[in-house]
């Protein structure tokens, strides 16, 4: 009599485990879909030229060739690029918190002529797409002589529309009793924007910063236009150069270098993994 | 009537805002609304790059685009990305997110493989692409091969270039709308689903009655917010395919591009971003009209 139960048992707790965890089912195969173009930069990035192009190789490297690494940074002077994306958009993200919070707190806590028209323009910055405006953009920093220097990388993005209405949402959920309060205590409006209102938004103003660093990181095609010497490259402007350079046939070097470039962000990622996704998705209710 | 002291006040404090927003007025009119009234200035003229000489053309440049096939070509190639891909991302994205809207276990693995692409610089991510599509040896055609399947040209073949550029897009962009998705999802109250639970709804139905109308406003941000991220294609199009192969990936922003910088043409590349951002503008306007109405805002 005991057999049956038992079996009978584990038929009813395999039943109950599978619906309880159906969904892996689905999203297992998804995720394999999904990581497997990282997978293979990882594993490509050890192989040597003769396994990459040949099918009976097998999936991993016979052998690890870590020296993949140092030849692909040997290639150009990455030391250069990485020190220039990081001035490139430190500078930009600099700039930007600065002129949002000023304007931002403008638009959410003072009153002026013109408040609605103004702010309509920041807005109309989120709509117009960059591609609309490189063009003469270029042609602007051409005129002013700042092409090819790390400069003509920063002043397009100074200011940014989407970054004020985020942060002007932020301030405008802050109680204004707290401000008055500060008033109260002889505070004036860059005291209360320095000790009340910032210290209060930080989540969008950690949001917003990744949003801008993950943009402006990975930004191709603005530097890709306005620097052709070596020290104001960025990184991905580098590993472009190599793609070229190689003629794409030299995948190992390539996706060496492309672990180098991908790398820091993606560590960062996952060090950060928790408040990176919250702030991420505190950023998307706005 | 405002008395003297206040009128002072009032003065204060416009003068203050108006010192605030400065930075960012000066470099929104350098870099944002000079560059789109020059753009108009400059499709009404000859402009050639490197050269200081512009001659007045009136509608001329504006003529050559309805007989300008390349230009038709693209803006078709743009809106089928567009129109492929958007819908294709968000309907993956409100997939996963309902998915991993639930207590399951691994749920912040799950959620950081699907957002990592996001990441990734659009350069390196149309490279890794390029090698994955390789007709000889990439692992794509080598899968495909594994199951039966037929191996494709994939980046070389004029009728699969797009639909390979449309798929790792959709790698790359789902993580991202599905992030914002998640957001919205958890705000959703989940009495109504245990009510609709009992009530015997099924899960399809408890998606498309409650699900989607609860979180239509966050939908319709991120369908916008789609469209604008719809143009980051130029590097995609710059790294795997240069427009080719026969223009079946030229898209606009990449027409734009070679005209102003291959072929020096600022005057009608200058035009063409001018259609660009009729296109845009026209998209937005469409999607407000259309979904904008259906949008339900909770206790608004």
């Amino acid at each position: 009599m005991s057999a049956p139960a038992t079996s009978r048992g584990t038929l009813l707790k395999v039943r109950t485990a599978l619906r309880r965890n159906w969904l892996h089912f689905v999203l297992l195969p998804l995720l394999a879909l999904w990581i497997s173009p990282l997978v293979w930069i990882l594993v490509t990035s050890l192989k040597t030229r003769v396994e990459v192009f040949d099918p009976s190789a097998g999936f991993l490297p016979a052998v690890a060739q870590w020296s993949n690494y140092p030849a692909a940074m040997a290639v150009a002077p990455f030391g250069t690029y990485l020190v220039n994306s990081i001035l490139a958009t430190g500078g930009i993200l600099i700039c930007e918190l600065v002129t949002i919070t000023l304007a931002a707190y403008a638009f959410a806590r003072l009153n002026f002529p013109g408040k609605n028209i103004l702010f309509t323009l920041f807005l109309l910055q989120i709509m117009f797409p960059i591609y609309a405006t490189f063009l003469t953009n270029f042609v602007t920093v051409r005129e002013l002589g700042i092409l090819n220097s790390l400069p003509a990388l920063i002043v397009p993005f100074v200011a940014s529309g989407y970054g004020t209405f985020m942060l002007r949402q932020a301030f405008r959920q802050v109680p204004t009793e707290l401000a008055d309060a500060a008033r109260l205590d002889g505070c004036g409006h860059l005291g209360i924007l320095w000790h009340v209102y910032l210290p209060l938004v930080k989540p969008t103003l950690v949001a917003f910063s990744i949003i801008a660093v993950v943009t402006h990181w990975n930004d191709y095609m603005w530097p890709l236009l306005v620097t052709n010497s070596e020290s104001v490259r960025t990184l991905p402007i580098g590993l472009g150069l190599l793609a070229k350079s190689d003629s794409g046939a030299d995948w190992t070097r390539l996706m060496a270098a492309t672990v180098v470039v991908v790398s820091p962000l993606l560590l960062f990622f996952v060090i950060f993994q928790r408040r990176f996704v919250d702030s991420f998705m505190h950023a998307g209710l706005k | 009537m405002v008395t003297g002291p206040a009128l002072r006040a009032r003065i204060g404090e416009a003068g203050l805002a108006y010192l605030l927003l400065a930075p960012s007025l000066v470099f929104l009119a350098a870099f944002t609304y000079w560059p789109i009234v020059r753009s108009v200035w400059f499709s009404f003229h000859d402009v050639m790059l490197g050269s200081d000489k512009i001659f007045f053309l009136g509608w001329e440049n504006y003529e050559r685009l309805w007989t300008d096939g390349l230009f038709w070509k693209s803006l078709a190639n743009t809106a089928f990305y567009t129109l492929v891909t958007i819908p294709s991302a968000i309907a993956c994205a409100l997939l996963l997110a309902v998915a991993l809207d639930s207590k399951l276990r691994g749920m912040t693995f799950y959620r950081s493989a699907f957002f990592y692409p996001v990441m990734i610089p659009s350069v390196a991510a149309g490279m890794v692409w390029v090698f994955l599509y390789a007709p000889g040896y990439g692992p794509i055609n080598h899968a495909l091969a594994l199951v039966g399947l037929p191996k494709l040209e994939w980046l070389y073949d004029s009728n699969t270039a797009m639909i390979a550029i449309i798929i790792m897009s959709i790698w790359k962009y789902s993580g991202y709308f599905m992030l914002i998705l998640l957001a919205a999802l958890q705000m959703v109250p989940s009495d109504l689903y245990e009510a609709a639970r009992l009530d015997g709804v099924s899960a399809w139905n408890r998606l498309i009655h409650i699900t989607i109308p609860l979180i239509s406003p966050t939908l319709y941000f991120v369908v916008i917010i789609g469209l604008l991220h719809s143009y980051q294609i130029f590097d995609y199009v710059y790294v795997m395919t240069q427009g080719g192969p026969a223009d079946a990936t030229n898209v606009l922003t990449f027409y734009i591009y070679q005209n102003g910088f291959q072929y020096q043409d600022i005057g009608y590349a200058s035009t063409l971003a001018n259609v660009l951002l009729l296109f845009v503008g026209g998209l937005i306007t469409l999607v407000a009209l259309v979904f904008g109405r259906r949008v339900h805002y909770l206790g608004r």
